[in-house]
């Protein structure tokens, strides 16, 4: 039964290959659509976990989760430094740390915070110590910069004309182990430092409050404004005590001590100046729209199936109407019905599960070939996993298959086999 | 050995108000050499595929020994010809990509399993007929060996009966007598029931009985009278 299903695949082998490659770019592309979705969702909620609260001035919710949790570089407007003091000592506050952004480093953003945020991402590193001094500094895993190595920052990013400071070079002290998250390519370093570089001091700047402080705008206001380049003492210890004299931050990561505390936290923070934001919630939102963009793809894969469903079909009926006279010479010799059904049946339903199943090879790889390519942009792992309900996606494509392919074998016997050998 | 009884039957076909076969009475004795000939469109294969069960009969009758096809469902006249018939066909119908040996254990395989006595007589009815490559890939024979492969495949199952509907007609003459050589001797071994359509008269001389059709009906018949 196999060699004569085998000998007949050999023979039609070009038809047969393009039936296998048809199948598997259709169920590919869904494969891959789903996958992909998928791995956002998990990757980026993955990211977000680590960040509980934040608090920014008021503006947009979106460009505050984004910027933070991924690094994403874009003007934020400063908030009072005053914020930072409060929230580092409220007792429904476990962490409060400043996270300041704007310089670069050969592309790696670099974030003024404090210590106990990397303790927050990273428990231990992988190598070194925490930075002590102003101008040391800890690397993300996928910066590659080893513990000695020095950092010159930048204004901005080179990609927008930005111009390296010459006040300081960072020391690099330890590196962190990997998080899977936007922080793996972040060059971290005490905020006190990036304050100091830009000329930042609590006192003197009250009334700079909402001022906008990013990679362009930081760039720009290089020239012109009254804002001078600090001097900075790379030598000088760490002081991470925050008061309402502190300069001002563009966001403040926290971690409240309880759920509760979280809720009150973020109501408190949502009035007047300042913005609280769960960055899950922003997600979340995000991921509606993303849902969106995905049913929407699912339906353009669901019918780009039908249509290759429809080619199949047509395939098939030519294929039995050229294998007319063999199905009937078949039964003129006499081979019994429920034999030529399993043959012509089984050639298709072989036909199905190799491009089925070289179709969720190829989605599978697509969509880590995708997820590689954002991962080495981003740093955002994008984990490419199947699920349990994937399962049911297979079952139901195997099903459609073994339906289809059994319609050419009745089609085939319903005429007597003498009429099968006259075609 | 079986016998052939036809009474009373009739083919149509649709939109054609005359029969384009009518036979009243019909008799082959177990073992006998039949040629059918006459012209194209006379009602040779059509008699052939009624008599075969190849084609649905609505009107008459067709026994052999005593088992009226006509009352069989199609798929016990597929059993039924698989047990008692032996094919030889004009187009061979043989399954290129198989080798001559695969092709003619073909239509066992795809009923039930090889039996070691199937699978030893078809290497001897190989090479009775002279193919000695059995393992050979059937689309690089020549026409004259694939229909020689052909009649070992008919042969395989021990029928009652070989029914070769215009066996030669598509060979070469040095190809086609070979054939139709073949199968007389191999038949009278046997001691099957031959019935054979051809337009080679070679052939036709060398078997017992001829008849003529013309129009759907028997025209001449050489044995009638033997035969009853």
């Amino acid at each position: 039964m196999m060699t004569f299903i085998f000998a007949d695949l050999r023979r039609f082998w070009s038809g047969a290959l393009a039936v296998v490659v048809l199948i598997a770019l259709s169920v590919a592309l869904s494969v891959t659509v789903t996958l992909q979705e998928r791995a956002v969702r998990l990757g980026s909620a993955r990211a977000a976990e680590k960040f509980d609260l934040l608090v920014g001035a008021a503006g947009s919710e979106t460009q505050l989760a984004l910027s933070a949790v991924f690094l994403q570089p874009a003007p934020l407007p400063l908030m009072d430094g005053a914020v930072l003091g409060r929230l580092a000592n409220d007792p429904r506050v476990a962490l409060a740390a400043p996270v300041g952004f704007g310089d670069s480093a050969d592309g790696f953003p670099i974030v003024g915070t404090t210590t106990s945020l990397i303790s927050a991402l990273s428990p231990n590193l992988s190598q070194g110590a925490h930075f002590s001094r102003l101008g040391e500094a800890v690397v993300g895993s996928d910066v590659a910069l080893s513990p000695g190595a020095q950092i010159k920052p930048m204004h901005g990013t080179a990609e927008t004309g930005g111009e390296t400071h010459t006040a300081i070079a960072y020391t690099v002290t330890g590196r962190m182990t990997p998080t899977g998250t936007a922080w793996d390519r972040a060059i971290l370093v005490p905020i006190r430092a990036v304050w100091q570089l830009h000329g930042m001091h609590g006192e003197e700047h009250h009334d700079h409050e909402n001022e906008e402080a990013g990679s362009h705008d930081a760039g720009k206001k290089d020239h012109g404004h009254e804002h001078e380049h600090g001097h900075v003492d790379a030598d000088a210890p760490l002081d991470e005590h925050f008061d309402a004299q502190s300069p001002g931050v563009p966001a403040i990561l926290v971690k409240p001590k309880t759920v509760a505390d979280a809720y009150r936290l973020r109501q408190e923070y949502r009035t007047g100046a300042t913005l609280g934001v769960f960055p899950a919630e922003v997600l979340t939102r995000l991921y509606a729209t993303l849902g969106d963009a995905r049913s929407l793809l699912l339906a353009i894969a669901l019918g780009t199936q039908a249509i290759v469903i429809a080619a199949i079909a047509l395939v098939t009926i030519m294929h039995v109407g050229t294998r007319w006279r063999q199905i009937g010479a078949l039964r003129a010799l006499g081979t019994p019905v429920r034999s030529i059904i399993v043959l012509v049946w089984g050639e298709l339903f072989l036909l199905f599960v190799a491009g089925i199943a070289s179709g969720i090879t190829f989605g599978y790889a697509a969509a880590s070939a995708i997820s590689a390519r954002l991962t080495a942009s981003t740093a955002v792992r994008l984990p490419v996993e199947f699920a349990p309900d994937d399962l049911w996606l297979a079952a139901g494509f195997l099903a459609v298959a073994a339906a289809v392919s059994i319609v050419p074998a009745l089609a085939a016997l319903r005429s007597s086999p003498a009429a099968a050998l006259r075609a | 050995m079986l016998t052939l009884d036809v009474s009373d039957l009739q083919m149509h076909f649709p939109g054609l108000a005359a029969p384009v076969l009518a036979i009243e009475r019909f008799h082959l004795p177990a073992g006998g050499q039949l040629a059918i000939t006459g012209a194209s469109g006379s009602g040779k294969s059509t008699f052939v595929n009624a008599i075969t069960g190849l084609e649905n009969v609505t009107h008459g009758k067709v026994s052999w020994n005593g088992t009226d096809i006509t009352r069989l469902s199609s798929g016990q006249r597929d059993a039924f010809r698989a047990r008692n018939i032996g094919l030889v066909m004009q187009d061979f119908h043989l399954f290129p990509g198989l080798s001559a040996f695969d092709n003619v254990v073909l239509p066992v395989r795809l009923a039930r399993r090889l039996t070691a006595g199937e699978r030893e007589r078809a290497l001897t009815l190989l090479a009775a007929t002279g193919i000695d490559r059995v393992s050979q890939k059937i689309e690089t024979l020549s026409r004259g060996e694939m229909q020689r492969v052909a009649v070992a495949r008919a042969l395989l199952q021990r029928p009652g009966v070989i029914v070769a509907d215009e066996p030669t007609a598509s060979l070469d003459r040095n190809a086609g007598n070979e054939v139709a050589e073949l199968l007389l001797r191999l038949s009278a071994e046997q001691g099957t029931t031959l019935v054979v359509v051809t337009h080679d008269a070679f052939l036709a001389e060398r078997l017992g009985r001829r008849i003529c059709l013309a129009s759907g009906r028997v025209d001449e018949d050489s044995g009638e009278s033997a035969a009853q």
